[in-house]
């Protein structure tokens, strides 16, 4: 039992430390790839507002379109 | 790295999973074997209580009755002494409750009555001025399921081992001999009660929800 | 075939909206009975068995977390989920097939959980009360549920998935663990053969079951009242103001941290219980750390209106949306307070703690549904919203009902709590238990009012999107953003 609860500590301990770098490392990560402008993050908040079916996709899902193609070569 | 998965559903939702998945690991399983341990001389239900369980479960009576005492004075003062781990082992589910509408009943047993019973739950106001509670008058009408608090009670004692027909423990044995048990614990019960009908019942060998779920409710201790 | 003009095909989004409706009214208009019952406890015998207070309490939980909520959350997500991975449902008739089974077999299993939880069927567990072969049942509306949301995800046109999508998926993930978990039960019929062939009994015993419950029953508010409809909001704010989302970096941490605090938290629920003190501990502290990523996405929202807050004087629907954000800042601020052990000491069994769950459900969940379903509307039917001024009235008067329900019952809990503590000089307890409930008559009272106000509001948004279903004020093409109102 005690075993267990020392072990169960430390897990806890361990995982709580790493997820907490993880996280903050993440928000160093995010705002340096903006400024560098590597990245444009707040360009996917326009989801929301061009969501006609009809309004160009922020970024075509390439997965899809390939499949099409092969459909329409074997029909 | 996180952006990378908003393009990725399937390892999108294995992500979402791990994380949320982690503290139920870390804080539930490990603790698991300690807590089912009984205290020393905790029965497991007769029959009858186990019927009465029931009938408290289906008229919901923890929508507004705890049965959990907590580890302060005010507490200890009034429903006596606070709860501890063992004492539950043997319920299924458990019935701590979430709202005290009206008192815990965690040791009603040590000061409630079958007689008072009886009155509060024909008519609650009757011993309770100012009392809220709903009458409960078709429990003296309906019959308790005894023969599904068999069921349960024989699936507990095969599939977790509850400690039923051990040495020193509660006598379940056959259907027929924990239905005559069943009888004359709620005779007993009876004999104390004054509604006509109910006596009769019993006398027929019917079992009345409320003869049950006295049996229950006076087993709190 | 091709050439016809794509459309979204709104057919499983506009069922599950009538399910929402006439749920939220049959839940809430139950709610308040049983409201009124505390009050004057004579009405506890007009129906019978049926009718008292604990037979009603359980079905009004669950037809408006299950009936009226999930319905809302299936709804929005048709009508989102196509919307953000710009494709259409029709695209692929096996998709849409697997909707339309999902909302039938849906139906009937919120239908088959009245029926059973009137007679009294019920497991007891709280938010978990249905027997295990409604229980199978919900395993199978769920799965259901994940085809057709991973077969639209699988069809998308956007490669990436937008902030709503997250967490709908996380809501589908998040309840199946947690409902799986919970309701691990043994058939007893089928180990016996003998009783009722839908009694079941709980696999845990006492203080595990206990913890399991409640990691389950904290964890479905967190997944049912929180983070669906967080999905609501990222999209129908930014969409009906037509303002981007403020901050999109923002909204990723608040997702990730939201999805691993929340778990933790669910264990101050037994706070003083008998599950090992560390546990306690930490389900009180990360309920503190709980309001930073909450407020992460109210905050967001409030930002994200940042130059357009005319629009606020000017919508009605903006006005429950951004209100439906400050009740959520409120009620996650209201959660981490009353898991502090001191005040949990004090809070816990007592009437703060519906009151706290309520400003949640109809301030936060009832309002972004409401809101919802009123923006859905115009572009479902083609039609502008029936009346602008019924839904300002429906605000103020649902508002007012929500404020005297929270308010009555803060003032409940606290009296109630100070009072089963009182001493007197002695040192011997001054109040009898009845005293203490007897002293609640004239807040019972004012709840039971604020319930009727709110479900009044109810009233007139069914009248008002029926009106506006059959309105002879049709549109030309779908609005862009702000939805068309008729005076």
């Amino acid at each position: 039992m005690e075993a267990i609860r020392e072990w169960q500590a430390y897990a806890y301990f361990f995982l709580t430390v790493f997820l907490v770098v993880m996280l903050y490392g993440y928000i160093l990560h995010l705002y340096r790839a903006e400024k560098k402008g590597t990245r444009d993050y707040e360009k996917y908040g326009k989801l929301a507002l061009d969501d006609e079916l009809t309004d160009a996709p922020v970024e075509l899902n390439e997965a899809r379109e390939n499949e099409k193609n092969e459909n329409k070569e074997q029909s | 790295m996180f952006h990378w998965l908003e393009q990725r559903p399937f390892f999108f939702a294995v992500g979402v999973f791990l994380v949320i998945a982690f503290a139920g690991l870390i804080e539930i399983v490990p603790d698991f074997a300690q807590a089912s341990r009984p205290i020393a001389g905790k029965q497991p239900y007769t029959l009858l209580q186990l019927a009465g369980r029931h009938v408290y479960i289906k008229d919901s009576c923890n929508a507004c009755h705890s049965q959990l005492i907590r580890p302060f004075k005010s507490e200890t003062d009034r429903y006596g002494p606070y709860s501890v781990s063992g004492e539950y082992a043997y319920d299924r589910p458990f019935l701590w409750g979430s709202k005290r509408t009206g008192p815990d009943l965690h040791r009603v047993g040590e000061y409630r009555t079958t007689d008072w019973h009886e009155n509060h739950m024909w008519e609650p106001t009757s011993v309770v001025p100012g009392s809220i509670m709903p009458a409960y008058k078709h429990m003296f009408t309906q019959n308790a399921d005894l023969e599904t608090a068999y069921a349960e009670a024989l699936t507990v004692k095969k599939v977790f081992n509850v400690p039923y027909d051990k040495p020193g423990f509660t006598k379940l044995g056959s259907w027929e001999e924990a239905k005559k048990q069943a009888l004359e614990d709620a005779k007993k019960i009876a004999a104390e009660m004054k509604n006509q009908d109910v006596k009769d019942a019993v006398a027929r060998g019917e079992i009345p929800e409320i003869v049950a779920l006295i049996a229950y409710l006076n087993g709190l201790h | 075939m091709q050439n016809a003009a794509l459309e979204y095909d709104y057919t499983v989004a506009k069922w599950f909206t009538y399910l929402a409706i006439i749920f939220g009214i049959v839940g809430m208009v139950i709610g308040t009975y049983i409201a009124f019952e505390l009050a004057f406890p004579g009405l506890n015998e007009v129906f019978g068995q049926y009718g008292t207070f604990s037979r009603l309490r359980p079905l009004h939980t669950n037809v408006v977390a299950f009936g009226f909520t999930l319905s809302g959350i299936f709804a929005t997500f048709y009508y989102v989920g196509q919307r953000t991975l710009k494709v259409s449902i029709a695209e692929s008739k096996f998709v849409h097939g697997v909707a339309k089974l999902h909302f039938w077999l849906y139906f009937l299993l919120a239908a088959l959980m009245v029926v059973s939880e009137l007679m009294g069927i019920t497991t007891s567990k709280e938010y978990a009360e249905m027997e295990w072969p409604l229980d199978v049942m919900t395993v199978v509306v769920w799965v259901l549920w994940g085809m057709a949301m991973f077969g639209l995800i699988g069809m998308r046109r956007e490669k990436t998935l937008y902030i709503s999508m997250w967490y709908y998926i996380a809501t589908f993930l998040g309840v199946a663990m947690l409902y799986l978990f919970n309701n691990m039960e043994v058939p007893t019929y089928l180990v016996t053969g003998m009783g009722k062939w839908y009694h079941s009994v709980s696999m845990y015993a006492g203080t595990n079951d206990a913890l399991v419950q409640w990691w389950y029953g904290h964890n479905a508010v967190a997944f049912v009242f929180t983070v669906p409809i967080i999905a609501m909001i990222y999209y129908y704010l930014p969409k009906e103001s037509g303002q981007p989302v403020f901050s999109y970096k923002l909204s990723l941490l608040s997702f990730w941290g939201l999805m691993f605090v929340y778990l933790w938290a669910g264990s101050h629920h037994l706070i003083y219980s008998t599950v090992p003190d560390w546990m306690q501990t930490m389900g009180s502290i990360f309920s503190v750390v709980l309001i930073l990523p909450s407020w992460g996405s109210a905050i967001n929202m409030l930002l994200t209106m940042k130059g357009e807050w005319n629009q606020l004087k000017e919508s009605p629907l903006i006005k429950f949306m951004v209100l439906a954000s400050t009740f959520y800042m409120l009620s996650t601020l209201e959660g981490p307070i009353q898991s502090i052990k001191s005040v949990n000491a004090l809070a816990h069994f007592t009437d703060w703690i519906p009151g706290h769950v309520h400003d949640g459900t109809l301030g936060w969940v009832a309002f972004m549904i409401i809101a919802g379903t009123l923006h859905m509307a115009p572009r479902f039917y083609k039609r502008e919203i029936y009346s602008k001024k019924l839904m300002e009235m429906q605000f103020w008067i649902q508002t007012t009902g929500i404020v005297l329900y929270f308010s009555s019952m803060w003032i409940a809990g606290i009296t109630q709590g100070m009072m089963w503590r009182a001493v007197d000089q002695y040192g011997n307890l001054a109040y009898s238990f009845i005293d203490t409930v007897t002293v609640l008559h004239p807040y019972y009272t004012i709840r039971a009012i604020g319930g009727t106000l709110f479900v009044t509001g109810l009233l007139m948004w069914a009248y008002n999107f029926y009106k506006t279903m059959t309105s002879d004020k049709v549109l030309d093409k779908e609005p862009a953003f702000a939805s068309p109102m008729g005076a």
